[in-house]
């Protein structure tokens, strides 16, 4: 889908989002298609394609989540640096793509079926041509007979203008489960 | 053949007849029932006889770096929080409170300056005396003696050079003791003259299969090249690296083994022939790895134990993995699901880039998202589901035999034994062997009067 280009937003606020009205909505319904689209890909597993959607130097990750007080939350999530579930470069997952289509990949073969929602999607910052954007997931998956996991969370994403198309350029993706309660994590969030 | 003889004379008759832990496990044919991948009554009894007996691996110390820090593990199913005491000291307390059994404790980790029940508000102090009563005056009216009503605790908490273990049984041997010569070689393969530090985050993730299945499959070196197929194809792994040929394995008592690649002749050779430096870089090469190639660790492991890459497990459920850069313990959660609990250490004195690197490398190897264990859980799912089955599959036992009678251990003259040999299943089997060992004794003494011994000649 082609996207505005920067220079017709008009004035800005401080979070550097468009401050009229129209221009607001026109982007909020251009981010959302491009979620949607790309959740669409995922979900029929055209990942080669969901790859191009990617900018080099995007950061996908998954931080672990601990059941924490309510005094030391600021411990909930591991930081950057610290271990994580996913702490993917652009190279990392070309190679799960990549291992995904060699065959003989066990976690995806037979497929696992999987569904995308996402919602709530909040423009939170636009800074030059990268717009940071909340969202929360719920992606569902079954495999083989009646295998079934589900994981909910939120995700913050960059997305990168890039001439008239979107890129994403972040993913990071807050689960709410502590102990992982799926035997693996093999989808792409 | 002697499958069928076994299936004839332990059929599914022969099974529910089977009285003795030791019925199940075949260890002249290396075969194995599958009714204790399963059987709900052989699972609580291991709670009890293994869980309940073991030094259970709690954390490390650096996990723990000041008076009041906790980390929840469990024992068995009984959960526990590790915690170090006023003086320091580390203790381990059953996580219920002794007047209604709540637990006291619900944050898996953090810092405390006591543990009070949310029920009733019964307080303990760090290392589980009572401290705090509601109404100890006004209700109980002298008639609760708070020194009687600590917490309960670990009979003995326990180190290993950081690493923190405790047991439920007074009668179990000091850890010392009971990690031996390849207990302790296991625990020395984290590294040598090396200020190890938990990387903040320990990976856990529930997998539908029993907990030994998960266990016996860290010293499964044959299955990476099927398992782990779509890793080395697309590249991320070098297939000699996850099918290697040359094998060494130590087998100890209690359980305790090391099994895997050997560094052979002709890598020894080529690593003489290069200079400090460049011995240094191939090491440095493997992140967390460098290590190795000190004088220390070579005194430590000693001249077997340097030679190996192969993977220890400290019995019951403790793998070291990953070249001395990772624990993954396998937790039971019931005879059919395990949680996988993956702590990741770095050296504190390492270049930044080498500590990136081995978290890194941590985060893509294993870990439920790493490229290689997010094959391995619906193998094990299915391992132990098909058990569960009661037609013909749970009347014909599984297969341990691979290398059964056709190797010898050599025993090296600094005491040290090993066998040296090709992909085999020798570690696996000697782990269900000595599972019902302690299925079958009745306390530790017994246990200790009648183990396995370490194997010598013909295996």
């Amino acid at each position: 889908m082609r996207i505005a280009s920067e220079s017709n937003a008009g004035t800005r606020n401080p979070d550097g989002l468009p401050e009229s009205l129209d221009a607001k909505v026109r982007l909020q319904y251009e981010v959302e298609q491009f979620l949607y689209e790309e959740a669409a890909l995922l979900d029929e597993r055209r990942f080669a394609e969901w790859l191009d959607l990617l900018t080099d130097d995007i950061h996908y990750w998954m931080p672990i989540r601990r059941t924490t007080t309510a005094k030391d939350t600021e411990n909930e999530f591991t930081e950057i640096g610290q271990m994580a579930f996913f702490d993917d470069d652009k190279e990392l997952l070309t190679a799960r793509v990549r291992k995904m289509a060699v065959g003989y990949a066990w976690s995806e073969d037979p497929p696992s079926r999987t569904r995308h929602f996402v919602t709530n999607v909040r423009l939170i910052a636009m800074h030059g041509d990268d717009i940071t954007v909340e969202a929360n997931f719920h992606l569902y998956r079954t495999r083989l007979e009646s295998e079934e996991d589900g994981w909910r969370g939120r995700r913050q994403d960059v997305l990168r203008r890039v001439g008239s198309q979107f890129r994403l350029a972040k993913r990071h993706i807050y689960l709410e489960q502590t102990v992982l309660l799926s035997p693996n994590l093999s989808n792409i969030f | 053949m002697k499958n069928e003889k076994w299936r004839e004379e332990t059929g599914l008759r022969a099974v529910e007849k089977a009285r003795s832990p030791s019925d199940f496990i075949d260890v002249e044919h290396g075969l194995v029932d599958r009714k204790i991948f399963t059987d709900e009554a052989i699972y609580k009894d291991e709670l009890k006889r293994i869980f309940g007996r073991a030094w259970n691996f709690m954390c490390h110390e650096s996990q723990l770096p000041e008076v009041g820090s906790f980390f929840m593990n469990y024992i068995g199913e009984d959960q526990v929080i590790a915690v170090r005491d006023r003086e320091g000291v580390i203790q381990v307390l059953i996580n219920t409170c002794p007047h209604r059994g709540n637990t006291v404790c619900r944050a898996e980790q953090g810092k405390t300056r006591s543990f009070m029940c949310a029920y009733h508000g019964w307080n303990f102090d760090l290392n589980g005396d009572l401290i705090g009563v509601p109404g100890l005056d006004e209700f109980y009216r002298g008639g609760l003696k708070r020194e009687e009503w600590g917490i309960s605790k670990a009979a003995k908490v326990q180190s290993y050079k950081g690493f923190v273990f405790a047991t439920l049984d007074p009668q179990s041997p000091d850890l010392d003791d009971y990690l031996g010569w390849v207990g302790k070689l296991g625990l020395d393969l984290m590294g040598t003259d090396r200020e190890l530090v938990a990387v903040p985050g320990v990976q856990k993730n529930r997998i539908r299969c029993n907990w030994k299945l998960a266990v016996d499959n860290l010293f499964d070196w044959y299955h990476p090249k099927i398992s782990h197929a779509s890793a080395i194809r697309s590249g991320f792994f070098d297939e000699k690296l996850l099918y290697p040929a040359d094998q060494m394995v130590m087998l100890g008592e209690y359980g305790h083994a090391v099994s895997g690649p050997k560094i052979t002749m002709a890598e020894e050779e080529a690593l003489a022939a290069l200079s400090d430096s460049e011995r240094r870089a191939v090491f440095d090469s493997l992140p967390g790895q460098s290590w190795r190639f000190t004088e220390s660790a070579a005194e430590t492991l000693g001249p077997v134990g340097i030679k190996s890459r192969g993977h220890p497990n400290i019995f019951p459920n403790l793998w070291v993995s990953t070249g001395g850069t990772q624990l993954c313990l396998r937790v039971p959660r019931g005879p059919a699901v395990t949680e996988l609990w993956w702590f990741t250490f770095v050296d504190k004195n390492a270049p930044e880039e080498q500590k990136r690197k081995v978290v890194r490398m941590a985060t893509h190897f294993f870990g439920p998202a790493g490229l290689l264990e997010q094959d391995d859980g619906e193998n094990w799912n299915h391992s132990t589901r098909t058990c569960r089955e009661t037609m013909t599959s749970s009347r014909r036992p599984l297969n341990f035999a691979m290398g059964k009678g056709q190797d010898m251990v050599e025993v090296d003259p600094s005491g040290q034994s090993r066998v040296e040999t090709v992909i085999n299943e020798h570690a696996q089997l000697w782990l269900y062997r000595s599972w019902a060992d302690w299925m079958e004794a009745e306390d530790w003494p017994a246990l200790i009067a009648n183990h396995a011994a370490e194997p010598r000649g013909r295996i």
